[in-house]
């Protein structure tokens, strides 16, 4: 009797062991879904900061500055080497966070135990090269004026730290598409066996919801890029065009999102 | 023949030295007192976006922990290693040319590797370096980071101290921007500033640049700012006044009123107390 029992407490003790090495239960559709709202207003701030500066081209001119046993542009040394400095304090253990610079030296802080929610071989998707192409080439000569200031390094930093927020947002694509996964697996996997893009893309897409972000990021930018003053409602004025900033969601950060959710979900079953 | 030279040289004279004082006239314009106070009002936003982008982390105290990191030949916490490291870098592509910026670690930087940009050089060269960032720091985490951020630990140390950073930069710029006020408030009424100056009337100075109702708008103005960029935005208009703020808006009220207006006017007091050496 006295055995029976201790075996039951021992068979509970185990389970609850069980349930607690199962990390990742902080990712829900729910609280990934929150986290890419709270991720809009993050992106938004980091554009109405980066129009802040005019396009400042010297600032991504390989020519213009020589810098001693360094080849690229401003842009690409600041990105450099403070990517260099992220990686050696830790930012790039969190499996939220995905650098474009390749061949960062390691971490040199304690290892923190991040929740590891990902599949471990779909985890290391990276389009961060399109994303800084996409970025340059399409995005920013849509916010920014015209015009040099001089103020190159600032312009750099504020450029990464936008393009940390979009790039954030875009791989957050792998949460999405691990907590879609795990709620309806017998809907992907039939199309991931088949490596059937256009299926999973079609699937993954509820353009009612995109609507709906595309219209609260173009809230937002209402809101945050608006001149407030004390006395009286500066109205029409904003600090970057509402419009232009809900159409860098329409066009490159939405469909980039779903492109890193379709490359995860086909390594999804290796 | 000789003296026809010497005149037409005269003349070439005069007309070279006049151009090159309009060329400079038309720098120093680029400061005046409404473009002085409207970077000021612009860079108010830049703190609140800091302020709210900061409040997503928890306080993430293994950021500010001298024994957490432990990294040879290097002695201190990771956010000191964060901001030395990327001062560094941030001064070798320039930043620190430009006379609006302001170092933290000063005494760390290397020069700047980038070809010279023509900045507008209109503050006192003996009173431009003024550097009060130490205050700044210490009052920045022991005064400032307590108010707003929540207890706790994420993980994300790396990105809080970037975070940090930003924010410690944005109200960097904002305290040392007084330099800037100093100077053209200096050059509209040169008679008022000069005999306090001459006694080194810190108190007298310090009166004469203070106005309490300019003050009070901007804590005020502030304080909306945060309340606006803070809200949780949705669609359904109802529920944004309602919404989950953010953040906390009379922090960054009393931020601007115990200490970003305060410092500001010691840097203007400083800087005229050098403005006739």
């Amino acid at each position: 009797m006295m055995l029976r029992f201790l075996l039951v407490v021992v068979v509970l003790i185990s389970c609850t062991d069980i349930y607690k090495t199962v990390k990742g239960d902080e990712y829900t559709l729910e609280s990934v879904r929150a986290s890419l709202v709270r991720q809009e207003d993050t992106i938004v701030f980091n554009v109405i900061e980066r129009a802040r500066f005019p396009l400042n081209s010297p600032t991504y001119d390989p020519h213009y500055a020589s810098i001693p046993n360094f080849s690229g542009s401003l842009f690409d040394f600041i990105l450099n080497q403070t990517e260099d400095i992220q990686a050696k304090m830790g930012r790039y253990i969190n499996p939220e966070e995905n650098s474009y610079e390749e061949n960062l030296p390691a971490s040199l802080v304690p290892h923190y135990n991040f929740s590891q929610f990902l599949h471990p071989t779909a985890a290391s998707v990276n389009i961060n090269k399109s994303i800084r192409k996409i970025y340059f080439n399409e995005m920013l000569p849509l916010f920014v004026t015209s015009g040099d200031d001089g103020n190159y390094a600032q312009t750099a930093a504020s450029d990464l730290s936008l393009l940390q927020a979009i790039s954030r947002r875009i791989h957050y694509g792998k949460f999405v598409a691990e907590a879609k996964f795990k709620e309806n697996p017998r809907d992907y996997e039939p199309l991931i066996r088949a490596k059937d893009k256009k299926s999973l893309m079609k699937l993954l897409t509820v353009k009612s919801v995109e609507d709906i972000v595309v219209k609260r990021v173009e809230k937002k930018a209402m809101v945050f890029g608006q001149e407030v003053s004390l006395d009286h409602d500066v109205n029409g004025k904003y600090k970057v065009d509402p419009a232009i900033v809900s159409r860098l969601y329409l066009d490159s950060i939405i469909p980039l999102t779903k492109d890193v959710e379709v490359e995860y979900l086909l390594r999804r079953l290796d | 023949m000789m003296m026809r030279i010497g005149f037409q040289f005269l003349i070439l004279v005069l007309i070279i030295s006049t151009t090159v004082r309009d060329r400079m006239a038309t720098a120093d314009n680029a400061y005046t007192l409404d473009t002085v106070r409207e970077a000021l009002v612009r860079q108010e936003d830049t703190i609140v976006f800091g302020l709210i982008e900061r409040a997503k982390f928890p306080f993430n105290s293994q950021t500010y922990d001298q024994k957490y990191l432990e990294i040879p030949g290097f002695c201190g916490s990771l956010i000191e290693f964060v901001v030395k490291d990327t001062e560094i870098v941030q001064a070798k592509a320039g930043r620190y040319e430009n006379p609006e910026e302001n170092a933290f670690f000063p005494e760390n930087l290397l020069s700047s590797l980038v070809p010279s940009y023509p900045f507008t050089k209109i503050l006192h060269p003996g009173a431009a370096s003024i550097n009060i960032n130490k205050s700044i720091w210490k009052i920045y985490f022991q005064d400032l980071l307590p108010l707003f951020v929540s207890s706790g630990d994420d993980g994300n140390y790396a990105q809080t101290a970037a975070s940090d950073l930003s924010l410690l930069q944005a109200i960097s710029k904002r305290v040392h921007y007084g330099k800037f006020v100093a100077e053209v408030k200096f050059r509209e009424s040169p008679q008022d500033y000069e005999p306090l100056i001459h006694a080194k009337d810190k108190e007298g100075l310090m009166k004469l640049l203070t106005f309490k109702s300019v003050e009070e708008m901007v804590k005020k103005r502030v304080e909306k700012k945060a309340t606006l960029f803070g809200q949780g935005i949705s669609l359904n208009s109802s529920d944004d006044n309602n919404g989950k703020q953010k953040f906390d808006p009379s922090v960054a009220s009393k931020l601007y009123e115990k200490w970003v207006i305060p410092l500001t006017k010691e840097v203007q007091v400083e800087y005229l107390l050098q403005r006739l050496d």
